[in-house]
């Protein structure tokens, strides 16, 4: 014990020595949150409040133009205009603006568009009424919506732009209808005293309520912070892989690990108050970053960081998340057999392990054999915790399997060092 | 009296994996108890690999060591106790005071408290680095360090001590009251197995010197011996160079 006791000793002594590389080790990642949280906050905002910029060119100056422009108008998703520098937008002018990127997506209502949807409805109508003889039933014209899109623009956001579109024009398409089928029952049954008032408008009684699926006491909203905070949270604690990668890589070269391979003490001793320290430290940096979350954000104009129902629950993710970065951190300083070897090997697999984690991309986006891949990255098992207890609600119990997983991690990459460590004896 | 070996080493061999030949062949050598052993050679004679087998850092491939006549690869925790290795690099912390070293080291071989300040104390005393005990390594000249390096290794008082090199690259100074230092050790009972390529500082230090080239032991013998016995040889740089010749190792 009084063995580890000093070796605890001299890694923290190193470690405090080192004031350059202890502040990035605790700056970094709290740089890494504020500026991830504000660049992915804008992105949200860009969908959600200030919208996707769109120009609109209405040839129809009917009810569809009508509708999509209103519709589209006072949806969030949106920022719409119909000018282009102060004077109306045409399709040749839309397509120039959205080709220079001024626009995001360009969307043109040709003329006569309603009176074609008219008169293809009325022809409808008329057939099931028994009005018009289908043989005789005139071919309509098809009414050809153009969307100018900018090709930078990202695929999800020209769906979420086409579906609003295909909803809107729906509604017209189904408003026409219900319009045609109450004229022509009129006809057939003159008598008007019965007849609803606002009838369409009264047929309008599907709403939608969006409630998130969790069992936390105060409903969070999903928002730009809870998703980030917890993903860099993780990836900066992660980091701690290249300091204590260069701590082991320093003794090799410096000589004092073959001084110590000769005394009475032990390679897993060694390792071990390593783990001890930067564990400490990554629980600090852990401590820091969820406070940032809480704290500082709200100051920068970003939401709070809500933590949940249990908060042991999530002390004990960010421990077990440190365990299973400071052991992997000791398995490559154990593989690797030059300083530059040991911070290539380090970076590069804390990015790879972060992006199969789904700290970059999340991983239900990911193909499926990505997906599968992802599930044995220690970095997503560490953020499915952290949303059981941010998103779901989920108590202690919850996030046990996770802290198992990362423990285990921990365990594996410890006794994979400890074998190449021996087998090196041998080589 | 007839003095017992301390060490006893038996046909070793070594080849690391990928190399084309082995770095030690049928290694024999028995060091007695007391005793100064010299191992030269020229670089990649297999010194440093010798001298991490007997210490238990590297495993070889075959062949017995045996200190105090214990199985070094079966009973290493109780070798390594007995032992202190004076490496040929500066292995200290840059970072740490030369206090705070030696505290650490010390505790590794399981010397703590008033014992182990008390040692520190007197050894930084001997070695007449008292005034700079509380500054850090990274601050102290070559020959500082050295004897720091030096230090590190005896605070346990080993019954043998493994140097190598122990006194590259530092002025004269330094290296006089290292060489006093472990006369003086020696005088006391430890046995000291040295490599240095200071042909004359070995001459005049060691009992005896054993000469290792290509992984081979190809000569042993107290120095005077050995010059007596070789042709032409005024002195051990000439016995070296005439066992070794004049090729270059690169």
């Amino acid at each position: 014990m009084k063995k580890f006791i000093a070796a605890a000793k001299k890694e923290t002594i190193i470690l405090l020595r080192d004031k350059i590389g202890l502040s990035i080790l605790f700056i970094m990642p709290i740089v890494l949150i504020v500026v991830m949280t504000l660049i992915q906050d804008s992105a949200f905002h860009t969908m959600t409040e200030k919208g996707v910029p769109i120009v609109f060119v209405n040839e129809d100056q009917n009810d569809l133009g009508k509708t999509i422009h209103d519709g589209l108008k006072t949806s969030n998703l949106c920022q719409l205009s119909d000018s282009i520098y102060g004077k109306m937008a045409t399709k040749e002018s839309a397509r120039k603006a959205v080709s220079e990127g001024k626009f995001l997506i360009g969307i043109v209502i040709p003329k006569g568009a309603t009176d074609k949807i008219k008169a293809s409805v009325l022809d409808l109508v008329g057939q099931t009424m028994g009005l018009n003889e289908p043989s005789i039933s005139k071919k309509l014209d098809s009414v050809e919506i153009i969307m100018f899109i900018d090709p930078v623009a990202k695929n999800s956001i020209v769906t979420t732009v086409m579906s609003s579109l295909h909803e809107f024009i729906s509604g017209v398409k189904t408003k026409i209808m219900f319009e045609s089928f109450s004229e022509q029952i009129a006809e057939i049954i003159p008598d008007q005293e019965n007849k609803p008032i606002d009838a369409y408008e009264k047929t309008q009684i599907i709403k939608y309520k969006q409630i998130y699926a969790s069992n936390l006491v105060d409903e969070v909203v999903p928002n730009a912070v809870q998703h980030n905070v917890p993903a860099w949270t993780i990836f900066g604690m992660f980091f701690i892989v290249i300091s204590v990668v260069s701590n082991i890589m320093k003794e090799k070269k410096e000589g004092s690990a073959f001084r110590l391979y000769t005394m009475p003490t032990s390679y897993l001793l060694q390792m071990s108050s390593k783990v001890m320290v930067y564990v400490t430290i990554c629980v600090l940096q852990f401590i820091a970053m969820m406070l940032v979350g809480v704290y500082l954000l709200p100051y920068i104009g970003l939401d709070s960081l809500d933590l949940g129902d249990s908060l042991s629950g999530v002390l004990l993710l960010g421990t077990a998340t440190g365990f299973a970065a400071t052991g992997f951190g000791v398995f490559v300083g154990t593989l690797a057999q030059s300083e530059q070897q040991g911070a290539i090997l380090g970076s590069l697999s804390v990015l790879l392990l972060s992006a199969l984690g789904g700290i970059w991309v999340p991983a239900y986006v990911m193909p499926d054999t990505m997906r599968q891949i992802s599930a044995f990255s220690p970095m997503n098992w560490a953020l499915d915790g952290f949303y059981l207890l941010f998103f779901r609600g989920s108590g202690f119990l919850g996030i046990v399997p996770a802290v198992l997983k990362l423990f285990l991690f921990f365990c594996v990459t410890l006794i994979a060092s400890l074998w190449i460590h021996k087998k090196r004896k041998t080589t | 009296m007839e003095k017992s070996p301390i060490i006893k080493i038996e046909n070793l061999s070594k080849r690391y994996k990928g190399a084309d030949d082995a770095t030690l062949k049928n290694v024999s050598i028995s060091i007695e108890r007391g005793c100064i052993y010299g191992l030269l050679g020229p670089n990649g004679a297999g010194k440093t690999t010798l001298i991490s087998i007997i210490c238990g850092v590297v495993s070889p491939d075959a062949g017995t060591v045996q200190i105090e006549g214990i199985d070094v690869f079966t009973n290493l925790n109780a070798v390594k106790q007995k032992i202190g290795v004076v490496p040929q690099d500066i292995a200290l912390y840059p970072m740490m005071t030369a206090r705070e070293n030696l505290q650490f080291y010390g505790a590794m071989f399981g010397v703590h408290g008033e014992e182990l300040e008390t040692k520190i104390n007197d050894w930084l005393e001997r070695l007449e680095l008292s005034h700079a005990a509380d500054r850090r390594i990274d601050k102290f000249s070559g020959g500082m360090k050295r004897r720091i390096n030096l230090i590190a290794s005896v605070l346990h008082s080993p019954s043998i001590l493994f140097l190598d090199e122990p006194t590259v690259g530092i002025d004269v100074q330094s290296r006089t009251i290292i060489i006093e230092q472990l006369e003086e050790l020696n005088h006391k009972g430890m046995t000291i197995i040295y490599t240095s390529h200071h042909l004359d500082e070995a001459e005049s230090f060691c009992d005896i010197i054993g000469i290792i080239d290509y992984g081979e032991i190809i000569a042993s013998g107290a120095p005077k011996d050995l010059i007596k016995t070789t042709v032409d040889a005024k002195d051990l740089e000439d016995v070296f160079l005439n066992l070794t010749k004049r090729k270059l190792r690169d």
